[in-house]
């Protein structure tokens, strides 16, 4: 405060401007439009006006929630044992926390002007030089009414630090005032018992002669709005239950017929068979309560006794739903655990018991606490409750539940000995005195308990659902897999991704759950939790799980969109264009890869992870990686030309080195082709781009084939050549333009060879062309007496020795038969007769 | 499953995150901050070009030449020749 009056006191002597500087400018300081006053000053003072006005008002403000802090304080102070006027005054101080803040961030703009005026008029001059005197003067103006402005986020952020220490200090307080109460002793002896039976039957009868003054008032005055409140309940009793029959009936009954449900329907029935009745009960309670309230028939008690009776209702329902759903005692084949019948029909109705003895103590403390009864009847009741709750829980360490070889086995040691402990504590806690604490492990045995075994449902529905072919089953799942069209894989991944959900969904639901039961408050577990949820910090690397989870749900709406937007330009434009399929295919793969890249950037920048760490180690190992990947990268990029290029596309016959086929798909890395004996090779994109590659059916599917036939020597050459012509003409699939040709080669070694060339309308067809020709070929030049000859060769014997001819032969015919033995195309001989 | 581990090699980014305030040092040198957030005052070390995230919900900062800002937990600050702007 006093820092604020001498800051205060400076700026005032700031704000009445030297008379000279008043005489120089003939403009007032609060005149900004003069043109010709230097262009520094004018606009300089009307800020400081506005400045001034401005840190006044907030001068004041924050005096004004200074006062209410102490005041806060000082009521602070005075209700340190009074948890409801703490928690009150907690918000109280957290509101006021945020309005410090609020005034401290208004001063901020104008710090701003200030700092960039500053800057403007540039650095103060060294010493000796002197700067004009306006200049100095605004200068020290500024710098002064900064000073005033820290001065004040200071005296603002000392006032939210003592606010935060208040509410901490609440917070401690509580956490005193729980365990104090929890620990509270009171003394135990026979006295008691005498004094409590006479209290207690004193509060019976005060009880009753509360509620009948309270129905005889409802009777004589509020008959109509009693009526009409209860209309209204049982109307939305009805609405509740019947539709909720109608619309998740169908979740939550068991079939009894069904002899073997699968473990996820036997769970998910489970689940939402107690879950939805019990929060149908919940609501409807509270629809009744808040139409009885709005009619004004409740009198105050009579509303905190309705208050309690609903809640214990409502928790040994759940109680029961949980038991039935874990337990099936009436339908084993629906049971979760494997347990034999008789032990969990015993263990059924041990669960109800407890759940009931403890619902009593809980509305009989609530009673006592309305009718203001004294101390003993609480401890009296508390303490023949703990003692049966205790009993009843031995009672279920007890119990044998597995079936065994012969008869029932126990439960194992590690749930029997807690179990025993657990039935002990109360007993124990009640009897020497700490009644509070008793009531307390009373009501941990059933809400936790309950909030326990659903969690525990819940996991184990998580985990059926990640099976194989689970997921899919289910309502939610077939849904979904109509709305998607999704194959079993794909379901199965869904289901895996929904167990995960649920898991996590469980836990963030059920642990606060657990932690609010055991007096953890609201608020702090908020607090840690969003703490946990905003970052981590391991050394200097941290990252923030929620936005973690913003990045990856990001990304799949990036997904999504992009398989949207495929799929509506692949329907909707290109085939409406008749585009060819090859281009389709090629944009759609295109624009797949630049969603999901788009996608995964947005995805990976909303959740704010920072790289510039692993930029070192990348920049070490990029080279490395650089060297492996190079082919990868040099298959990608091939990949990327053949998409934009199109030198082939899905369906040509294309011929790659010593390997053809039909293309099948053409994929970032690869290509498939399938080869004519259906075997399919997948090229590497890098061999299509760097080797030449013959692609028959490019442009068009016309392609030319060659038939080659050798006539013997002597045929008629031109006759050859008209049969090849007309039976090239007649055949349908050879085209007319360009005409077929007969090429003649050759004069070969062993025959003429012709070369018919046709030209077909359908390459592929070049086979089904050349046998049908050939075999026409055949015939034809059959018929036609044309002889194909065998590889021929011409032998001349020079000289033959008389020897190689001795057979015994008559002599006249020796020498014939030796003339005869000469072959036909030999050479004239010489030396013959 | 091709097609993402090829878009998430093609697209990596240097991230800003969206959820706190940020402050990055322009200087030369090592600068600090201090940060008054919920009940307890902090310092906060900037290396020359470092960037970081702080103050997600509301905080009191002292920049090093004195100036004194209050931050709502969305702003970025510069820290040039001393004195940080905020944004």
């Amino acid at each position: 405060m006093l820092l604020a009056v001498l800051v205060g006191g400076g700026f005032a002597e700031a704000q009445f401007t030297p008379p000279e500087l008043a005489a120089e400018e003939p403009a007032s300081p609060a005149d900004a439009t003069r043109p010709d006053a230097p262009a520094a000053a004018a606009p300089s003072t009307s800020g400081l006006g506005r400045g001034e006005a401005m840190i006044a008002a907030m001068r004041e403000n924050i005096a004004a929630l200074e006062e209410q802090a102490t005041e806060l304080r000082k009521k602070l102070d005075d209700n340190t044992d009074n948890d409801t006027a703490l928690v009150d005054l907690r918000l109280q101080l957290e509101t006021l926390s945020k309005g410090v803040l609020q005034r401290a961030v208004a001063l901020g703009p104008r710090l701003r002007e200030i700092n960039a005026r500053l800057e403007q008029l540039g650095a103060p001059p060294a010493e000796g030089v002197s700067e004009p005197e306006i200049v100095a003067n605004e200068r020290r103006a500024l710098i002064e009414e900064k000073a005033t402005i820290n001065a004040l986020t200071g005296q603002a952020e000392e006032l939210s630090l003592q606010v935060s220490s208040d509410i901490e200090r609440i917070g401690e307080l509580r956490r005193e005032l729980f365990t104090n109460t929890l620990t509270k002793r009171v003394t135990i002896d026979l006295t008691l018992a005498g004094e409590a039976f006479a209290a207690f039957l004193d509060e019976v009868n005060q009880l009753y002669r509360s509620v009948a003054s309270w129905v005889r008032f409802v009777l004589r005055f509020k008959i109509e709005a009693f009526l009409g409140a209860t209309f209204f309940a049982l109307l939305a009793a009805a609405v509740i239950f019947i539709g909720g029959r109608r619309m998740v009936g169908r979740l939550i009954v068991r079939d009894p017929a069904n002899q073997k449900p699968s473990y996820l329907s036997r769970v998910s029935v489970a689940f939402f068979s107690s879950l939805l009745p019990a929060a149908a009960i919940l609501v409807f309670f509270i629809v009744a309560l808040s139409f009885y309230h709005g009619f004004n028939v409740l009198r105050g008690d009579i509303l905190l006794l309705f208050g309690a009776l609903a809640r214990v209702t409502t928790i040994v329902f759940l109680v029961h739903r949980l038991a039935r759903a874990v337990l099936a005692p009436f339908l084993p084949a629906w049971r979760l655990v494997d347990i034999a019948t008789a032990p969990a029909r015993r263990l059924y109705w041990l669960a109800m018991a407890i759940a009931l003895v403890t619902a009593f103590d809980h509305f009989a403390t609530v009673v006592s606490e309305v009718l203001n009864s004294p101390l003993s009847v609480t401890v009296a009741k508390t303490l023949v409750a703990s003692v049966l709750v205790g009993l009843l829980v031995f009672a279920v360490g007890l119990v044998k539940p597995f079936e065994g070889e012969d008869g029932l086995r126990r439960w194992p040691l590690l749930i029997r000995i807690p179990l025993f402990l657990l039935g002990a504590s109360p007993i124990l806690a009640a009897m020497l005195g700490y009644t509070v604490l008793a009531r307390f492990v009373l009501h941990q045995i059933v809400v936790s308990g309950a909030i326990a075994v659903t969690m525990y449902i819940g996991f184990l529905a998580a985990q059926a659902m990640s099976d194989e072919h689970a997921f899919a089953n289910t309502l939610v799942g077939r849904r979904i897999r109509r709305a998607f069209a999704l194959d079993d894989a794909a379901m199965d991944r869904f289901g895996v991704a929904a167990g995960i959900v649920l898991n996590i969904a469980i836990l963030v639901a059920g642990i606060p759950l657990i932690l609010l039961q055991w007096g953890f408050q609201a608020q702090e577990i908020f607090a840690s939790a969003w703490k946990v949820m905003n970052e981590v910090r391991i050394g200097s690397f941290s990252f923030s799980l929620l936005a973690l989870f913003g990045g990856i749900l990001v990304f799949i709406v990036g997904y999504f969109v992009t398989r949207w937007l495929q799929g509506w330009l692949d329907d909707r434009v290109m085939a409406r264009g008749r585009v060819d399929a090859g281009v389709r295919n090629s944009i759609r793969t295109a624009i797949g890869y630049l969603g999901i890249a788009v996608a995964a950037m947005i995805g990976i920048s909303a959740a704010g992870i920072d790289l510039s760490n692993f930029a070192l180690v990348a920049g070490a190992l990029s080279l490395g990686i650089g060297f492996g990947l190079q082919n990868i990268v040099n298959n990608f990029v091939s990949g990327l030309i053949l998409l934009a290029e199109r030198p082939f596309k899905s369906g040509d016959w294309i011929v790659a080195g010593a390997v053809q086929g039909t293309v099948k798909k053409i994929s970032v890395r690869a290509t498939e082709i399938e080869t004519f004996q259906r075997q399919t090779i997948i090229l590497p994109n890098s061999e299509l781009i760097n080797a030449a590659v013959g692609n028959w059916t490019h442009k068009n599917k016309l392609g030319r084939v060659e038939i080659r036939i050798g006539v013997a020597y002597g045929s008629d050459a031109r006759k050859v050549s008209d049969i090849l012509l007309e039976l090239a003409r007649n055949h349908p699939m050879v085209t007319k333009n360009p005409e077929p040709f007969v090429y003649f080669v050759d004069f070969g070694d062993s025959a003429l060879i012709f070369e018919l060339r046709v030209f077909l309308f359908d390459v592929l067809n070049s086979l089904t062309v050349q046998n049908d020709i050939r075999f026409a070929l055949y015939d034809r030049l059959k018929a036609e007496g044309i002889e194909i000859p065998f590889p021929q060769r011409d032998i001349h014997v020079k000289a033959m020795p008389a020897e190689a001819f001795d057979i015994a032969l008559p002599a006249e015919q020796t020498s014939q038969k030796a003339v005869a033995k000469r072959s036909r195309r030999s050479k004239p001989d010489p030396d013959a007769d | 499953m091709n097609r993402f581990v090829f878009a998430t090699l093609a697209g990596l980014l240097l991230a800003a995150p969206a959820f706190a305030a940020s402050a990055t040092n322009g200087d030369a040198e090592a600068r600090t901050l201090i940060v008054t957030e919920g009940d307890g005052r902090s310092e906060l070390t900037l290396n020359p070009g470092e960037t970081v995230d702080f103050c997600p919900s509301g905080c009191f900062v002292t920049m090093p030449n004195g100036d004194r800002v209050a931050l709502t937990g969305s702003e970025t600050v510069e820290i040039r020749g001393g004195s940080g702007n905020v944004k």
